[in-house]
């Protein structure tokens, strides 16, 4: 596998990231919560309805949202328990949508017990998506998009890439990569369900490195036994390199580089840990009920990889990993680069949470904004060549016409231009509101 | 119809950048010297007052060239502009020949911003020529020149202190003309009389105009 | 009703503000003072060699700098020295000053600086002009021949700068072969004993084996033991700073570099006098090392403010200044092309920008979903 000469050959930016020593790496089980707060809306689109009401038992894997209308997907519980309370919540983005409160009780049916294994390649396209919808499964990767929406073919048009997104998308987070070196052939068989419901031209997984080298060995492994044809290409692994746009790019610059035109290509792009829960759902019929979180942080005191059950209090986290050696400045959950940061301690994890980082008061810090002096970083960092800073000019100046006319759409909220900035210009966030407001006036 | 009066109004009333550059020659060529400053302020309000009487007189009589926004009107108001300003140039070169110099090739350009100036008076008045037309005519027109005048002495007024340490004004008996302005004198920033340092003092000038205007609004809301 | 417990009560005060949570080490503040200091070896070189004027004339030039910038940042209501673009304006009127300056030139340079060219457009970062160069250049033409009383380096030697002296020598028709230096020694220029010295020791041991030879003055010229502004006569001291610069990555090393070489290139090219024996005859040295280019090329080009924004851009405009500043040296009045080139490059850097914005790149079409 020869080292691919990355798309972002240009931008992108090396944030201070907090290491994790391979032991720490390893995926370990977070105690089962006695409270999960499970929301309806966990993915993009509309919220699933909530079939249950307080008083209700619900067992572990149970369907207590039902996917509602077209982009929205099925939400289960991930504790068995009774229903304590449903009531509007507002996510760590903001957004509010009915959420179930969910207290432990009676018996476990999934977990400990043996498992019912299915034989995949016997079901049919139809019953392999039928099962991936119905185990409710998102993409994990940040993006969120309903999979079963993302694996459905169009009629007529042929997927050149089913590519498997397998670099980390943001500095101090490990779960893929803790995945990937723990149950790389689950992942590889993911890929090859995937594989059969696309009937992609190609299929590749994207591997970062230097970070990921020693990972190679195993997906080769994997490769030739259960999935010959299976391409893999290694991409330097610079931040934001892990986003689904460049990892795109790299993979048809690299299929270019090799005399292949596949300009306007049809591309599928699939975390490894979404491929992992198709595995699980079609495999096992298992919904999506838990995922790997890292948990880190320069206040968290032995920062590590967790398998954590959806709806788990962001606190219990921290204490699983020793408690908080100070007054945390600050709490993202997901990554520092595009994370959200919450208010308080008791926000649930939900599917698309792939780190939980707590931040010392120093670091929380970032100075006060000063004038723009015009010094090009983030035009430098930008990995889309647009120019952030006349960007946020036109955009506060209220002219988001011409910022779309320079480019705005398309920028993808990587945050570089704002880390690189030394005026400490919220340059992302203007460019997000900017994207916004824009989307707002083209849809009426 | 209005026709070249709605196209004038669009052209300098509307467009303060216009007006600006054209009034830009003479405030950064002829304000080096307080003395140059006021003969050009003093032709200007001569032409501009002569002028406006001509007009109304000629609408008096009813003279075509003299109603309103067609073309003979603009030939008129060149035709007679040019003529006094011609005639001051001549005048002041006889008399007064020095000060004559001293405006140098900036001395017609009276015309011109008088012609700026009538044009920004504003032709709306339709009334009928009388005295008290000729009377707010004229008036208007001394109010602008004053104005322009204004500005042009208090430019020059900083100009020829910072830039020369003197100021020159008319020789009268014994005095001589020029005061030497103390400790400035023996070092003077002569960028300041260069055509850029012109250029600065007009713009902080405008500036400092735009301020007061904003805060009388202000204070007005 | 049971209600969760929590182990950890939530933390009072926690920070909630938009992605990313990270930031660059690097701030516009700490990248100002980080100048300002690296201004300060040549600026203590030039007080070591002219004494206490140069020391006044440095004191006033930063302190009316940062007098008018708190004023003027008063006005509007906040205080702005902290940033240490006024610092970095006042060292430069300074140390572009000669030394022998009478003290109300540089105040009213720094004033002009600060409060005209920078503050009436709208602060730091809203300037076009480089705040130190608009105001020494105000100086220059409102006192000219205050802004040539050079001063004699501590011990003897003469009082003219090396620049002054040529175009002295040009006027008196002495122009003569050789180089400039040559042309400089046969008017009679005093250079030191020193410069001698090391001059006759590195022709005779390590140059002669290149078949090249080094006029005298080189290492005078060099170290900087000649009349001059005050901060820009030591080019060591003034690499150093600016190695410093270059290594934390506060500037961009292509830009200084680029102007340089060619400037240089366009010296040999378009010189016009016969440079003598070899290729080191001191044509290029001389300009090289004389008047403000060192200090320009590494301080005032790469400033950022008025610069453009890509690495691109900046390559054009360094490579103009280049030019520039030969042909203004070469057949200008003034003796030192530097200011005049360099604000010329601030006009026109806008307009680079314009041409050399970055391509965009699309992101995804035909990702799905």
């Amino acid at each position: 596998m020869k080292r691919q000469q990355p798309f972002l050959s240009t931008g992108g930016v090396t944030p201070p990231s907090v290491n994790l020593s391979p032991g720490a790496q390893r995926i370990t089980n977070a105690s089962v919560p006695a409270f999960a707060l499970i929301p309806m809306l966990q993915h993009a689109g509309t919220p699933a309805s909530c079939l249950v009401r307080p008083g209700d038992r619900v067992q572990e894997g149970m369907l207590i949202g039902k996917a509602d209308g077209a982009r929205s997907a099925n939400v289960h519980s991930s504790i068995p328990g009774t229903v304590v309370r449903v009531d509007r919540r507002a996510g760590a983005d903001g957004t509010v949508s009915v959420a179930a409160l969910v207290e432990l009780g009676g018996e476990f049916d999934r977990t400990g017990k043996p498992r019912a294994t299915n034989d995949w390649e016997k079901l049919s396209r139809s019953d392999l998506l039928a099962r991936i919808r119905a185990a409710g499964v998102v993409g994990l990767g940040g993006g969120l998009v309903p999979t079963h929406i993302k694996l459905a073919r169009q009629p007529g048009r042929q997927v050149a890439f089913l590519i498997a997104n397998g670099i980390e998308c943001e500095p101090s987070l490990y779960a893929d990569v803790s995945l990937m070196r723990e149950r790389s052939r689950e992942i590889v068989t993911g890929m090859r369900i995937c594989q059969k419901i696309l009937e992609a031209a190609n299929v590749v997984l994207v591997i970062g490195q230097p970070s990921e080298e020693e990972l190679i060995p195993f997906f080769k492994e994997a490769f030739d036994d259960i999935a010959r044809g299976f391409q893999m290409i290694g991409v330097s692994a610079r931040y934001p390199q892990g986003h689904e746009e460049l990892v795109r790019a790299s993979v048809l610059a690299h299929a270019a580089s090799n005399g292949v035109a596949h300009d306007g290509s049809e591309c599928v792009v699939l975390n490894v840990a979404t491929l992992f829960a198709v595995y699980e759902a079609v495999a096992f019929d298992r919904p999506l009920i838990e995922r790997c979180v890292t948990v880190t942080g320069g206040a968290v005191r032995r920062p590590g990889v967790l398998k954590v059950r959806v709806g788990t209090r962001v606190g219990d986290l921290f204490e699983e990993c020793g408690g908080l050696s100070e007054a945390p400045g600050k709490i993202v959950l997901g990554g520092p680069m595009r994370g959200a940061s919450i208010s308080s301690l008791d926000f649930p994890v939900t599917k698309g949470v792939s780190g939980v980082m707590a931040f010392t008061q120093a670091e929380a810090r970032t100075g006060p904004e000063l004038p723009c002096i015009r010094c090009g970083a983030c035009v430098e960092a930008c990995p889309w060549g647009l120019v952030p800073t006349r960007l946020h000019k036109l955009i506060q100046r209220g002219d988001v016409t011409a910022a779309l006319a320079e480019g705005l759409s398309s920028c993808t909220e990587c945050g570089c231009c704002s880390f690189a900035c030394p005026s400490r210009i919220p340059l992302a966030d203007s460019l997000r509101r900017g994207k916004r407001s824009g989307a707002l006036s083209n849809n009426g | 119809m209005n026709g070249p009066s709605t196209r004038s109004g669009g052209l300098f009333r509307n467009n303060p950048v216009a007006v600006m550059l054209v009034g830009l020659c003479p405030a950064a060529a002829v304000t080096g010297r307080v003395i140059d400053a006021l003969w050009m302020s003093a032709g200007l309000i001569l032409v501009l007052l002569l002028t406006r009487l001509s007009l109304e007189i000629l609408k008096a009589f009813s003279f075509p060239g003299s109603g309103t926004g067609h073309m003979t009107d603009w030939l008129s108001l060149l035709f007679l502009a040019s003529c006094f300003t011609a005639s001051f140039e001549l005048v002041l070169g006889a008399f007064a020949p020095d000060e004559s110099a001293g405006l140098g090739i900036y001395a017609p350009l009276i015309a011109v911003n008088c012609i700026v100036l009538d044009r920004l008076a504003g032709r709306g008045s339709q009334e009928p020529a009388g005295p008290g037309e000729i009377g707010r005519s004229l008036g208007q027109a001394s109010g602008l020149g004053a104005g322009f005048a204004l500005s042009l002495i208090v430019i020059s007024l900083i100009r020829e202190t910072l830039g020369s340490g003197t100021i020159t004004l008319f020789p009268i008996g014994s005095f001589g003309g020029t005061i030497a302005v103390g400790g400035i004198s023996l070092a003077p920033a002569r960028a300041l009389v260069y055509a850029g340092g012109g250029l600065l003092c007009l713009g902080y000038l405008a500036g400092a105009a735009r301020l007061v205007r904003r805060v009388k609004g202000a204070e007005r809301a | 009703m049971a209600e969760p417990h929590p182990d950890v009560a939530s933390p009072p005060a926690l920070a909630v503000s938009p992605a990313p949570h990270l930031r660059g080490l690097v701030s516009s503040a700490r990248l100002n003072w980080s100048v300002a200091c690296c201004l300060l070896p040549a600026a203590a070189w030039g007080v070591f060699l002219f004494g206490l004027p140069a020391l006044r004339v440095l004191g006033m030039a930063a302190g009316v700098s940062l007098l008018a910038e708190l004023i003027t940042s008063l006005a509007w209501g906040r205080i702005t020295v902290r940033d240490g673009s006024a610092m970095v304006t006042g060292l430069l009127v300074g140390m572009l000053m000669p030394p022998g300056v009478p003290l109300y030139v540089p105040a009213a340079a720094s004033a002009f600086g600060i409060m005209v060219v920078k503050q009436s457009f709208g602060g730091l970062g809203r300037n076009w002009m480089n705040p130190a160069l608009g105001g020494v250049v105000f100086a220059l033409f409102s006192w000219s021949d205050s802004m040539s009383r050079w001063l004699p380096v501590r011990g003897a030697g003469s009082a003219v700068a090396p620049l002054a002296a040529l175009r002295d020598a040009f006027a008196g028709g002495k122009a003569g072969s050789g180089g400039l230096l040559a042309v400089l020694g046969a008017h009679g220029y005093p250079w030191s004993a020193t410069d001698g010295r090391v001059v006759t020791w590195v022709n005779d041991h390590v140059l002669s084996l290149l078949g090249a030879s080094l006029p005298r003055g080189v290492f005078d010229m060099l170290v900087g033991t000649v009349p001059g502004g005050i901060g820009e006569i030591s080019v060591p001291l003034l690499l150093i700073g600016a190695a410093y610069l270059i290594v934390r990555r506060v500037i961009r090393w292509q830009v200084p570099v680029t102007y340089l070489v060619t400037f240089c290139v366009a010296a040999q090219l378009f010189g016009g006098l016969p440079m003598g024996r070899g290729w080191l005859a001191g044509g290029v040295l001389f300009q090289l090392f004389s008047g403000s280019l060192v200090l320009g090329a590494f301080f005032m080009a790469t400033d950022p403010v008025t610069s453009p924004l890509t690495l691109r851009g900046n390559l054009i405009l360094a490579a103009s200044l280049g030019v520039l500043t030969f042909f203004l040296r070469y057949f200008g009045t003034l003796g030192d092309g530097v200011p005049l080139a360099i604000l010329l490059g601030n006009a026109v850097a806008p307009l680079i920008d314009r041409f050399t914005q970055p391509r965009v790149r699309s992101a995804g079409k035909g990702v799905i979903g």
